[in-house]
């Protein structure tokens, strides 16, 4: 049933590569548009891979401190009681990766490149599907070991032609003869390889077996080499990793206790998906340094489909890519977006036809609407002039966007303080509630500001030092005057502390008077006194500077968390088309097969409609 | 082969909208190709049988390239035969391997040792009997991860979205893509065997009533308490027919036969109509059964009903 189609070698690579990879159209310059798009992916692509480096590398620092604690411990057990006692059991560090199998091997990949560097040359990754028997397992291992120290030993041909012959037998014994010959080598053949081998790592470096994915090995498998291994452990010093995507409880469900008891375990906790994708958004979405955007709706699609389905930050990224490639290629004024310096000059040499399509973009209508007449119409006609505006109006965008992506994290400063967290806990959340509607007009963000007049002092305080922090490194000059108001208020809540102590000194005497008289006559008229005072006490500076400063909040919020919709020429920026996305990605073919049994009109709608109205 | 000739001429329902159809997924292709070079594979679902497609496709866009078209609705086809294909039509390796890993491992060595190789595979019923096992999904998803082979399939079976589990989705990569074409499943069913078909092989109800009519009256009545006793037993699974030694008290009772030489006639002739079959069972008795379906059965008593 398989069938191999080869084309006659002369006409192939000709055709092949001057075919435009973005298909039709002269106009749509989509040889530029291809380019813009691989290399803005190419750039986020690195950067996602940057952060997700940085995250792993407390977990990683640890395992690598572990591995070299439990490798000394094993030189150092010289005394031959200890040995005896101790040297059956493996040291084992028990990864615990959560249930996002796809990024498992992004970590993986990362950890046997550190482990690399760090501690020792001899890595092998073990997976379930690789070894269904102890014998598979073992010949996988023998392969992957010997493989490794041929890459990092860079030894001649005939070892290699060793390693190939002994891949036949494969028992622990010579797994155990290889490792002695290997170390002995290196410990007694040329200064460089001494060096190379013996400076980097110590004088036996352990063999660390990872175990990608604990869940799915069969037990009887795990058991029966765990068993084998720790019996030759005194001359083969190994540790192994265990990547456990549920929880540690299935170790002990996995393995019996006479042989669990063979291992010396060590938990280490990887980050929650939930903080990686919320570190991954926040470099990759609320920056400005990629010029292309998600819209509301397209990022809600993609957030559900992570927080619902799978948890994997890799089928997110995998959307955002999905998402890139579907705005470059559908939207023919996408070659914009880049930045600012390059979108002027290709603005500059736009043709008629994109000038068009610029003018035919329902933000860019809305916005000659409400211009004057004449400039309407040198909008409309020459394109000389609406180039001009295409400029200025990029620069504004781009200006929003820097704006926006700083007030939006000071209003996430007040809102994530707030008890029950009325716009949300996630700077994600807040991003999706400001890009859906103007904010201001939500119920959650009324609740939101009044829960905030009743902060105390302290909280406020810290929270505009936090804001203040943010608006400086975000080093527009616009928000210098801002910078200016909030160290304004700093000050000043500076100096009330002084007055303060004064009102506090007031209210404790007259605690004090309240406590001399013993009569219940006064008391009780004092006691009416103060009620009546404090209902009828003007509001103190303090509060009246906390509903100054939190109406100053609002009208920065106002200001500037305009919706993106509502900028023109957004189009060129951000991709909303939820349901493509929806469709590529989270497809439901249980229901394409019903609507098109129960009601194949809506497939072939298009004439049957006027069919049916005729007949 | 009549039938074939009469629905041939039978002019298809909604040509013209089908046809629009197709072309407005044809009008995808240069998308498809963009998409498998960026690294996502891509998958079609929908109503109606995707080979045509997929065949335009092929004919089409990939004509200068090197590709491969596996037919999964082929009853015999396995993993093993799409890898050697591969490797022996592809990479013209010859040699044997020990296992479909070993040569899955081979594969994809010399994918990535040698970026020129491009390998476009086109897997027409990647659910189909023969595909679908664990082991064969997860040494094509393997495969279809190299970033220079890219991989169209159609799925048709309803719960094809099943045999997937995170690991092999995130090596697949899919892209979906809802493609109806409401034609007609002609090359797919062709290997399938049918009820339909089986049931001309077997008897049908006009078969047993000409059979039934030549017969003597006590016969048919013999035939008719068989048939009835089964129907009581419908719903009992485990119902093994009616013994010998029963069904000739229950004869005898019913004034049918006289003698259990007269019963055995009978029953040999039914047997060398293929009315009713014989099965020896546990503890040696002669159970005997029709090889008829229920409602045919009904339908036999209703009509005789209807006679008398």
């Amino acid at each position: 049933g398989c069938f191999v189609f080869k084309p006659s070698p002369k006409k192939r690579r000709v055709s092949q590569k001057t075919a435009n990879p973005f298909g039709e159209g002269d106009s749509e310059d989509s040889e530029l548009r291809f380019l813009t798009c691989q290399s803005l992916w190419n750039e986020i692509k690195l950067a996602t891979e940057q952060v997700q480096e940085d995250l792993n590398k407390q977990l990683f620092d640890s395992l690598v401190s572990f591995l070299r604690r439990s490798h000394s411990e094993f030189q150092e057990k010289t005394t031959e009681w200890t040995r005896r006692m101790k040297s059956r059991e493996i040291p084992t560090a028990a990864l615990v990766l959560g249930v996002n199998v796809t990024d498992h091997d992004l970590t993986f990949r990362n950890l046997s490149e550190i482990l690399q560097n760090n501690i020792t040359p001899y890595i092998a990754f073990l997976e379930a599907k690789d070894c269904p028997g102890i014998k598979n397992l073992m010949q996988k291992l023998m392969g992957q070991l010997m493989n490794c120290s041929v890459d990092v030993d860079s030894q001649e041909d005939e070892d290699y032609v060793q390693v190939s012959q002994s891949r036949i037998r494969c028992s622990m014994t010579s797994l155990v003869n290889w490792y002695e010959s290997v170390t002995k080598k290196t410990d007694s053949e040329t200064p460089r390889k001494k060096r190379t081998s013996s400076s980097r790592h110590w004088q036996s470096p352990p063999v660390v077996v990872v175990f990608k994915d604990m869940e799915s090995f069969t037990t009887k498998v795990l058991q029966d080499f765990i068993v084998i291994s720790s019996q030759h452990l005194h001359e083969l010093p190994l540790v192994l990793i265990f990547g456990i995507a549920t929880s540690p409880m299935i170790i002990h469900s996995l393995l019996p206790h006479s042989v669990s008891s063979l291992l010396c375990i060590e938990l280490f906790q990887s980050l929650s998906s939930k903080e990686h994708l919320s570190t991954v958004i926040d470099k990759l979405l609320l920056t400005d340094q990629f010029p292309f955007k998600l819209g509301e709706k397209v990022l809600q699609v993609l957030i559900n489909i992570f927080l619902y389905h799978d948890f994997s930050v890799q089928n997110f990224i995998k959307g955002f890519q999905l998402c890139i490639v579907e705005h470059f290629y559908s939207q023919p004024l996408s070659i914009l977006c880049c930045q600012l310096v390059d979108a002027k000059k290709r603005v500059n040499s736009l043709s008629h036809n994109q000038c068009e399509n610029i003018r035919r973009l329902p933000s860019f209508r809305r916005y000659v609407e409400n211009q004057e007449s004449e400039k309407q119409v040198a909008l409309l006609t020459t394109d000389s002039y609406l180039k001009e505006t295409t400029q200025k109006l990029l620069e504004d965008l781009r200006v929003y966007h820097e704006n926006y992506v700083s007030v939006l994290r000071c209003l996430h400063v007040f809102t994530s303080s707030l008890p029950k967290y009325p716009l949300g806990k996630q700077i994600r959340e807040l991003h999706c509630a400001c890009l859906e509607h103007q904010v201001w007009e939500t119920d959650e963000y009324e609740s939101s500001l009044q829960l905030a007049r009743m902060l105390n002092k302290s909280d406020l305080v810290t929270m505009l030092q936090q804001c203040v922090e943010i608006f400086v490194s975000s080093s527009r000059k616009e928000f210098d005057k801002t910078v200016e108001k909030l160290k304004e208020f700093l000050t000043q809540f500076q100096k009330l502390e002084g007055e303060a102590f004064q009102e506090q000194d007031v209210s404790v005497s007259s605690q004090k008077e309240l406590q001399k008289k013993t009569d219940l006559y006064h008391l009780q008229k004092t006691l009416l006194e103060l009620k009546e005072s404090r209902r009828s006490k003007k509001l103190t500076k303090f509060e009246m500077l906390r509903f100054e400063v939190v109406g100053y909040i609002d009208s920065l919020v106002r200001n500037y968390l305009v919706p993106a919709d509502h900028k023109t020429l957004h189009e060129i920026m951000y991709f909303n088309t939820a349901s493509v996305l929806r469709e590529h990605l989270n497809a439901a073919p249980r229901i394409a097969l019903h609507t098109a049994l129960n009601n194949p009109y809506w497939y072939l709608k298009v004439r049957t409609k006027r069919v049916g109205g005729g007949a | 082969q009549t039938l074939h000739d009469l629905l041939k001429k039978a002019p298809l329902a909604y040509a013209a909208e089908i046809k629009e159809l197709n072309q407005q997924h044809e009008s995808l292709f240069s998308k498809w190709m963009l998409q498998l070079h960026l690294g996502f594979n891509i998958v079609l679902y929908g109503l109606g049988s995707k080979r045509d497609l997929l065949e335009k496709f092929r004919t089409s866009v990939l004509q200068d390239s090197v590709h491969l078209v596996v037919n999964g609705y082929f009853p015999s086809i396995t993993v093993r035969s799409v890898l050697n294909s591969i490797t022996e039509e592809v990479l013209d390796h010859i040699g044997t391997f020990r296992s479909p890993l070993d040569q899955l491992e081979f594969i994809i060595k010399r994918f990535k040792e040698d970026s020129s190789l491009e390998l476009y595979i086109l897997i027409h019923n990647l659910d189909s009997q023969m595909l679908r096992g664990e082991r064969s999904q997860q040494i094509l998803a393997q495969l279809c991860s190299l970033p220079s082979i890219y991989l169209i399939a159609s799925i048709d079976h309803i719960n094809a979205p099943l045999m997937w589990d995170q690991a092999k989705l995130s090596l697949y990569n899919w892209l979906w893509y809802e493609t109806t074409t409401f034609s007609p499943y002609v090359e797919e069913t062709s290997y399938e065997n049918s009820l339909l078909v089986q049931q001309s092989g077997s008897l049908a109800l006009s078969s047993i009533t000409h059979v039934l009519r030549s017969l003597t009256l006590n016969a048919r009545g013999i035939f008719r308490l068989l048939a009835q006793y089964q129907l009581e037993n419908k719903d009992n699974p485990s119902y093994p027919g009616l013994s010998f030694q029963d069904f000739y008290q229950q004869c005898r009772e019913a004034f049918l036969v006289n003698s259990d030489l007269t019963l055995r006639a009978q029953l040999t002739e039914f047997r060398d109509h293929k009315l009713i079959r014989t099965k020896r069972g546990a503890d040696g008795v002669e159970y005997l059964l029709i090889p008829v379906d229920d409602s045919t059965l009904t339908d036999f008593l209703e009509k005789e009903d209807e006679d008398v």
